[in-house]
């Protein structure tokens, strides 16, 4: 297995978008106050009992069926023992000998990441150290996200590049975001890396805490290369612990690793065994939504959507539950056309992710409907949609103010042309010779003349006729 | 009888704040020789006496093991690292007797965390509870005080213990009272500070069958704080059970005072017309301590990690890293027992050890489970003495190592592992000094041990 140059393999842990805790009823989300959405079991007071949340366990049950994974038949919590003040109870209620999945896979393009197994666990409190990591000396505890819901996907060291971890935690942010178990805008996604290279005889070396998949190619890029430096130095590479501090872009030595073993851990006795049934299992497949590579299938196959534009829109969620809502309006292949190259474009180049889109698919049906139409030329429709990330408004109105309709009379457009012919005969002869150049000029002297209303495709399209 | 005294109440012919703030005075008194409570509450006490005028143990005097949370009492589980912790909730079963009347009037004296078998494993800076009968000799453990003041008060007083290894039936034993430890599960554990969890069990301690009945009726119920709570489950009360006498608690190793105290109960009950019959489970006897020891002393490790000066009870000058400061707070005040069983706890879910003996002997459970499910296929109740001793003289304990302490053990952790119900009924005495004897059922029969008691009282 170990045979490239870089070995990595990930644990990524998600935080499941649920109303409440996993062992208590506090809300996950609301409150930023600290400590104010705790309880005696959220702070482990002396007495208190952990008890299921069972929507948690069904989100976890669908990330394992989406990643292929041999779902056990038991569900069984441990408790993992270490000593952290974010810890209320010194130890963390985890999965350790039976991990609700394992097993599966994950697909990228054509190499298939083995997932070695899917578990659950209960999110620490949240440190604050108030003058900063590493000079504060005290830090204090903010017990809100204490007890929330994770789950924690671990693969098999098969990912080849920090290129191909960044691809893979988009594609698992994907997953998540189409079964509905992830907030894409505020959700956390972590991951600790174990990376390894072939010079260093694939020692390994596990970085953590990398928030989000951009980060973890920065991390991980940086990692390699230490990596390769130290070897290059004639030193070894250490079984260690680094963690990933983004804002200085380095890691950092935590200490010498340790194995899972040390953790002591046991069953915990407080939860009791939950049978996974074949019945829990096929209900939870029978309601599992449409995943990104169902949607290509369809988009391509009954919407005769470009394969280009069907794998790109479905690779977003938010893109697709977008697009969806407008293609049930206008013609679907065109408008897949005109969001996957120009909704990007915009979006891009104002360096926003869907999450921050502020065009609503309304505006969107809009745009389409009147490019379709031919009312506007595709210049005018990309020069609306920069407009529309300043925020929504009546593009109808806009377009009739502006004075922006195409001119589409072939009437208009012929006499524009024909002027342009006589205006010109040196480029005609040109073209008529052959030049490709000659009659872009003259297209180029049709719109200006139309003050860029009239679509080039089709003013292209008469000076052929009118010159042949 | 109780049910007498809560009728007296109901008719307005008691008055419970009169009777509290005696109940209080004689608490008090009989505290100040025998140590029985951690935390005398009056003024809550006499507060809630105030409005105490329905319910089924309206104006009952109750008091409760120190380890089961009481809202806004001071309950440490025994232990200085818990001084001055106030629970922000009541324990389900604290708050299904408060939902009848009762009056909780004590927090009782215990081992620390429940870590021993006579009540001398105290916090640090706590006083040892001492016999009701001689106060030179311990009252048992680890619910000690629960069964003390049981013994020693004169009003109608039912008292909330809890049970691991066998904390209910010893301490009920040596002092003489009726001790119920449930069917693992019956009894919400919610409010109870853990000492190792897949044993820890709640159950009453009484001077009647009937007030123990009575208890049970009012706190066994099915709890959702409680994942591992199941409530009582249906179970047919068995009229005549055939009662199986443990061979080995009548042999080498029991004091022959006991066993002959306890032989005369047995003549009683082939009197009344029981079959009784002589059993072995040599599997329990030869792995049961053992098993019993490793399986709570892992849990209890972890239990214990949380007291850490951090969130609650006893708290240091900050200093140090955390680890140093976790150490510094763990070392000043957890006792001698805890820090001996974290250790060993800790040890045996360690790297290289856990396959030997935690994961071991969780599978020996199952297989005690496996023996007593087949014994109660041919008897319906096994028989023993409680404690294979009299009540021991302090002078006496000090000699014992800590494994001969364990042992003491011997008849009630086969119960306590299995999650069998088990009751103490008092058997006269030896000496003046009280003995207990020990009855086992299947689970869920605590109606018909409570029945089979009821024949002997």
């Amino acid at each position: 297995m170990m045979h490239t140059d870089v070995v990595i393999g990930l644990e990524v842990h998600v935080e499941l978008d649920t109303m409440t805790k996993l062992f208590c009823s506090c809300p996950t989300k609301g409150s930023e106050s600290p400590n104010t959405r705790c309880c005696d079991v959220c702070l482990g007071m002396p007495g208190s009992k952990p008890v299921l949340n069972s929507k948690a366990l069904e989100y976890a049950l669908r990330l394992c069926l989406a990643l292929k994974c041999n779902v056990s038949k038991e569900l069984v919590f441990s408790r993992k023992s270490y000593f952290y003040p974010d810890m209320a109870k010194n130890y963390q209620i985890s999965q350790y000998e039976l991990p609700l999945g394992a097993k599966g896979s994950l697909t990228l393009g054509a190499k298939a990441v083995n997932i070695k197994r899917v578990h659950m666990e209960e999110d620490p409190a949240a440190l604050t150290h108030p003058s900063g990591m590493h000079t504060s000396s005290f830090v204090l505890v903010d017990y809100n996200r204490s007890g929330n819901p994770l789950v924690e996907v671990v693969t098999e060291p098969d990912l080849a590049s920090p290129e191909e971890a960044r691809e893979f935690m988009k594609k698992l942010i994907t997953i998540l975001s189409y079964l509905g178990i992830f907030d894409v805008k505020q959700g956390i996604i972590k991951a600790d890396a174990n990376v390894s290279i072939k010079a260093g005889n694939y020692q390994r070396v596990e970085v953590k805490n990398i928030t989000g998949f951009k980060d973890i190619e920065r991390a991980l890029q940086h990692e390699v290369e230490r990596q390769k430096r130290e070897v290059k130095e004639g030193k070894k590479i250490m079984a260690e612990t680094r963690s990933w501090d983004s804002d200085v872009g380095i890691t950092r030595s935590l200490r010498l690793k340790e194995t899972e073993e040390e953790y002591g851990y046991i069953f915990d006795p407080d939860l009791v065994l939950i049978d996974i049934t074949p019945e829990m299992i096929a209900k939870i497949q029978s309601s599992m939504p449409e995943l990104a590579e169902q949607r290509v299938v369809r988009y391509i196959n009954e919407w005769k959507i470009a394969p280009i534009d069907a794998e790109v829109i479905a690779s977003d969620k938010l893109l697709s539950d977008i697009f969806e809502h407008v293609a049930s309006h206008v013609d679907k292949p065109y408008a897949a056309k005109w969001i996957r190259r120009e909704l990007i474009r915009v979006l891009n180049y104002q360096g926003k992710e869907m999450p921050q889109n502020p065009i609503r698919a309304e505006e969107l049906i809009m745009l389409i409907t009147l490019l379709q139409q031919k009312k506007i030329t595709e210049n005018t429709g990309q020069k609306i949609m920069e407009l529309l990330m300043e925020g929504p408004f009546n593009i109808v109105e806009y377009v009739r103010k502006n004075n922006l309709e195409a001119v589409s009379d072939t009437g208009v457009l012929e006499r524009l042309c024909r002027e342009a012919i006589a205006e010109h005969p040196a480029a005609v002869e040109d073209f008529r010779s052959g030049s490709d150049k000659s009659l872009n000029f003259l297209v180029g002297k049709v719109m200006a003349k139309s003050k860029g209303k009239a679509s080039p495709k089709e003013v292209n399209e008469i000076i052929k006729k009118l010159v042949r | 009888m109780i049910s007498d005294f809560v009728k007296s109440v109901q008719q307005g012919k008691i008055d419970p704040v009169h009777h509290i703030r005696s109940a209080l005075e004689e608490v008090k008194n009989i505290n100040q020789q025998f140590h029985y409570c951690t935390t005398i509450p009056e003024q809550s006490a006499l507060a809630e006496s105030k409005e105490a005028k329905t319910g089924r143990l309206a104006g009952v005097a109750v008091s409760v093991k120190d380890c089961i949370c009481v809202k806004d009492i001071e309950s440490t589980a025994g232990s200085a690292i818990l001084k001055g912790y106030h629970p922000v909730m009541d324990a389900t079963a604290v708050q299904r007797l408060k939902d009848e009347g009762a009056i909780i009037i004590a927090k009782t004296a215990q081992d620390e965390f429940g870590f021993g078998s006579f009540a001398v494993n105290v916090g640090i800076g706590t006083e040892i509870p001492k016999n009701p009968v001689d106060p030179e000799r311990a009252c048992g453990g680890s619910s000690g005080g629960s069964a003390g003041l049981t013994r020693k008060v004169s009003f109608p007083h039912v008292s909330l213990a809890e049970s691991t290894g066998g904390s209910i039936v010893c301490p009920a034993s040596f002092c003489g009272v009726y001790g119920l430890c449930p069917t693992y599960g019956v009894v919400s554990r919610y409010g109870l500070m853990d000492y190792a969890n897949s044993l820890d069990k709640i159950g009453p301690m009484a001077t009647s069958v009937d007030d123990l009945k009575l208890v049970m009726d009012i706190i066994g119920h099915m709890d959702p704080r409680d994942s591992t709570c199941t409530g009582p489950q249906h179970a047919k009360v068995i009229q005549k059970p055939r009662i199986g006498l443990l061979k080995s608690s009548f042999a080498q190793g029991v004091d022959p005072k006991v066993q002959s105290a306890v032989r005369e109960f047995v003549e009683k009950l082939k009197r009344s017309g029981f079959s009784v019959s002589e059993v072995e489970l040599p599997l329990t006897e030869k792995y049961g301590i053992s098993c019993y020891y490793l399986i709570s002393m892992c849990e209890a490790s972890t239990n214990l990690a949380k007291f850490c000066g951090m969130r609650y009870g006893a708290h240091e000058p900050l200093d140090g890293n955390f680890n140093e400061y976790f150490s510094k707070v763990r070392s000043k005040y957890f006792n001698e027992e805890s820090k001996r069983r974290i250790i060993i706890g800790t040890f045996a879910r360690m790297a290289g050890y856990r396959d030997a003996y935690y994961l071991k002997a969780m599978r020996v459970r199952t297989k005690i489970i496996e023996e007593y499910k087949k014994i109660f296929t041919s008897v319906d109740i096994l028989l023993s003495p409680t404690m294979p001793i009299l009540p021991p003289r302090f002078a006496d304990i000090g000699n014992l190592s800590p494994l001969q302490q364990y042992m003491m053990d011997i008849m009630t952790v086969g119960p306590n592992l299995a999650g069998l119900p088990h009751l103490n009924i008092p058997a006269g005495s030896v000496e003046g000094l009280p003995v207990g004897m020990l009855l086992i059922a299947d689970h869920y029969q605590e109606q018909t041990l409570l029945a089979c008691a009821k024949v002997l009282e």
